[in-house]
């Protein structure tokens, strides 16, 4: 199969088009727009899903697709390239926002959606396919800009007082993050003379221990963030619950994992050696990222306050994998890698339809406080089967895809004999497992209190399938990825083999090597 | 490789301590608690970070980055400001004006629904200094439980915003907790 590389400006210009389309008929119409914006951005997705399934296909025979924007070389023009790592999260990107339109246009109410939920939903799209392909440093600064910005208003679309409160955190604090890794590129161009990836690989190799620390610590701080590991995730339980739960869904299985698709892209391919090195500081931060998340979610009174918390503790475990990285198990290297991947497109599926399972709660009951809500099971046996599925995928019993992605993540650290991690990501499945029984317990047993909403969401019975439906597919999806486990893994190595082969990536970029400059790049 | 002799220019040092005390009065402005100041320390921190940028392509005067042909390249590159950084530090100025605009909409935003320029994270001391013999349970019962908070976006109805012709905006501002004080 042959694919123009053109190709790659697909993901960020369809749903830049078509936002700036519906952007322009917004103001037609009462209801008539609505309806139009909601089909615009259900084509927009579906061709997006399409170019990523296309991509898939192709770099799944462990090729790489890669643009020269304007056909200017390598180190000076923009290059755009699509790895099987970047199609997987580009395939999954689309699924997930695909399964969220429905549940939006169900749920969301005529005053958010005339503020302009789609084409934010939209560029929120662009910004994330941005990240996923981009193939310089500078070039994911400003797509993780792009997917901020629209985050930023999503987050605080309506403008309830707790909006405001939660935005104004999230804010400030990605914002620090985004000034981090602008410093980071800052220095790496003051250093190596350059941002284009691959050739920031094969600089790095010259570059003294100092350049390599400063800069490794800046991206693993500022991207860190963006992933919400241990010290750094204060901004994501002060906001997640506060928007639409539709936004709240799209967040959950999208945003953090961007973060943590940049950590698995720019760690093995520019510090394969601090991988090793710094492995001791990955576990510790991947342990206290699980417990400290899965111990905040047992505070938590509301459902998705405590849905937020379990965000971050799942988060350690990709931190866990990706200090394995380069480890060798008795599977062979990348296998490791591997696990991660494919548990953080476990997480992705799992999480975002707890979320949107978790919103139709509360907005059928009015509440989420755990206490006000109850005995759901009698009334939504289809919604309490799917999220009774959905939260043990989470804590990973077995036919679903959480008990694979945890096996082999265990696996791996058994062979490399790191017990103390491994068991404390037993434990903290343990505690993850307790809480889901808490939430489901709490919403669906027990005695129905009443709703306290005006307009509950699932007793319409045609909004009750636009929420229902993609859920199941989401949970569908999870468990036949938890049931063809071997065939998924081997999918997943094929993108770890890449994501650990630099001088692939390098060749990729540049056919002819690179002029590499010893002496110029010191005297900078 | 040949070692060479790289004499560090007044100006760098300048600017390095420039970038310092940027990122530094930032740093410490940001962990303020009035709101103005915040936005301030972000602006001065984003400044730091632009001025780093621009430090990172050589600095010379009166050298534009243009190639004169009858000298050879080798020769004249070393002598000329890079032009790169500065392309890189006007994107970084627009995103970051942007940002800090939307920013200062968010604080006067929540000024007009809270009426105060601190965080509301912080309210207890104010409390309390309303009342200073309140046990810290009165204190807290006071405070709308933020669970609660979270379900303001559930006081409307979908069907009858989607149904009526004409309807307020769904969101009205619940006074909250300030509800006794009087209107200023």
């Amino acid at each position: 199969m042959n694919l123009n590389p053109n190709f790659l400006a697909a993901p960020v210009a369809l749903p830049l088009i078509f936002a700036a389309l519906m952007l322009s008929i917004s103001r037609w119409g009462r209801y008539s727009s609505l309806r139009l914006q909601q089909w615009l951005t259900g084509i927009a997705l579906s061709g997006n899903l399409i170019v990523a399934l296309l991509l898939l296909a192709y770099t799944l025979t462990g090729k790489r697709l890669v643009l020269q924007m304007g056909a200017w070389p390598a180190p000076y023009g923009i290059t755009v390239l699509a790895d099987t790592l970047s199609a997987l999260m580009l395939t999954i990107g689309s699924i997930l926002a695909l399964c969220i339109l429905p549940f939006a246009v169900a749920t969301l109410d005529l005053h958010r959606e005339r503020l302009g939920f789609y084409p934010l939903m939209l560029i929120l799209m662009m910004g994330v396919n941005g990240v996923l392909l981009a193939g310089d440093l500078f070039n994911i600064y400003v797509f993780i800009e792009v997917l901020l910005m629209a985050s930023f208003v999503l987050m605080t679309l309506g403008g309830t007082p707790s909006q405001i409160n939660g935005g104004i955190r999230y804010v400030i604090l990605n914002l620090l993050a985004s000034m981090l890794l602008l410093t980071a590129a800052g220095v790496a161009y003051g250093s190596l003379g350059t941002l284009n990836l691959a050739q920031m690989a094969q600089r790095m190799d010259l570059a003294p221990d100092s350049i390599r620390w400063v800069l490794a610590g800046l991206m693993f701080i500022a991207f860190g963030s963006k992933a919400a590991i241990f010290p750094l995730f204060f901004w994501l339980p002060a906001s997640y619950h506060t928007p639409h739960p539709a936004v709240t869904a799209l967040f959950g299985g999208l945003l953090t994992k961007v973060g943590v698709y940049t950590l698995f892209r720019i760690f093995p391919l520019l510090y394969p050696t601090l991988l090793v090195t710094w492995r001791p500081m990955f576990f510790v931060i991947a342990g206290l990222t699980m417990t400290i998340g899965v111990l905040g979610a047992f505070a938590q009174p509301t459902i998705r306050r405590l849905l937020s918390f379990h965000i971050i503790s799942q988060v350690g475990y990709m931190i866990m994998g990706l200090g394995l990285a380069t480890a060798d198990s008795r599977f062979g290297a990348g296998f490791a890698l591997a696990a991660a991947i494919l548990f953080m497109v476990h997480n992705m599926l799992v999480k975002t339809a707890l979320m949107m399972g978790g919103g139709a709660v509360e907005l059928e009951m009015g509440s989420g406080n755990l206490s006000a809500i109850g005995g759901l099971a009698r009334r939504y046996p289809w919604l309490a089967t799917i999220f009774f599925i959905a939260a043990f995928s989470l804590a990973g019993i077995p036919p679903s895809s959480g008990f694979g992605g945890k096996l082999s993540l265990l696996q791996v650290t058994f062979d490399t004999h790191h017990f103390t991690i491994a068991g404390v990501s037993i434990f903290v499945s343990l505690l993850t497992t307790m809480s889901m029984i808490r939430i489901w317990q709490y919403s669906f047993w027990g005695k129905y209190p009443g709703s306290r909403a005006t307009a509950p969401p699932l007793e319409n019975s045609r909004r009750r399938r636009m929420i229902l439906a993609p859920m199941t597919v989401l949970v569908a999806l999870s468990l036949l990825m938890g049931i063809f486990f071997g065939p998924s893994l081997r999918l997943a190595s094929v993108a770890a083999r890449q994501a650990l082969d630099r001088d692939g990536y390098i060749q990729a970029v540049a056919p002819q090597k690179l002029v590499a400059q010893p002496e110029q790049t010191a005297a900078r | 490789m040949t070692s060479t002799i790289i004499t560090i220019p007044a100006t760098s040092i300048l600017l390095a301590v420039m970038v310092g005390v940027l990122m530094a009065s930032g740093a410490y402005m940001i962990l303020r608690r009035s709101q103005i100041q915040l936005v301030l320390g972000l602006a001065l921190f984003s400044h730091g970070v632009n001025l780093l940028l621009f430090g990172s392509g050589l600095l010379t005067r009166g050298n534009p980055p243009i190639f004169d042909e009858s000298r050879s390249i080798a020769e004249q590159i070393g002598q000329m400001a890079d032009p790169l950084p500065q392309a890189l530090i006007l994107t970084a100025i627009v995103i970051s004006f942007g940002i800090t605009a939307f920013i200062i909409v968010l604080v006067a935003r929540r000024d007009a629904l809270t009426g105060l320029d601190v965080v509301p994270g912080e309210l207890a001391p104010y409390l309390s200094a309303v009342d200073p013999f309140a046990s810290p349970y009165q204190i807290q019962s006071r405070l709308r439980s933020s669970a609660d908070e979270d379900y303001d976006l559930l006081q409307h109805e979908l069907d009858e915003v989607y149904d009526s012709p004409d309807v307020e905006l769904p969101f009205q501002e619940d006074p909250g907790i300030y509800a006794d004080e009087p209107e200023s």
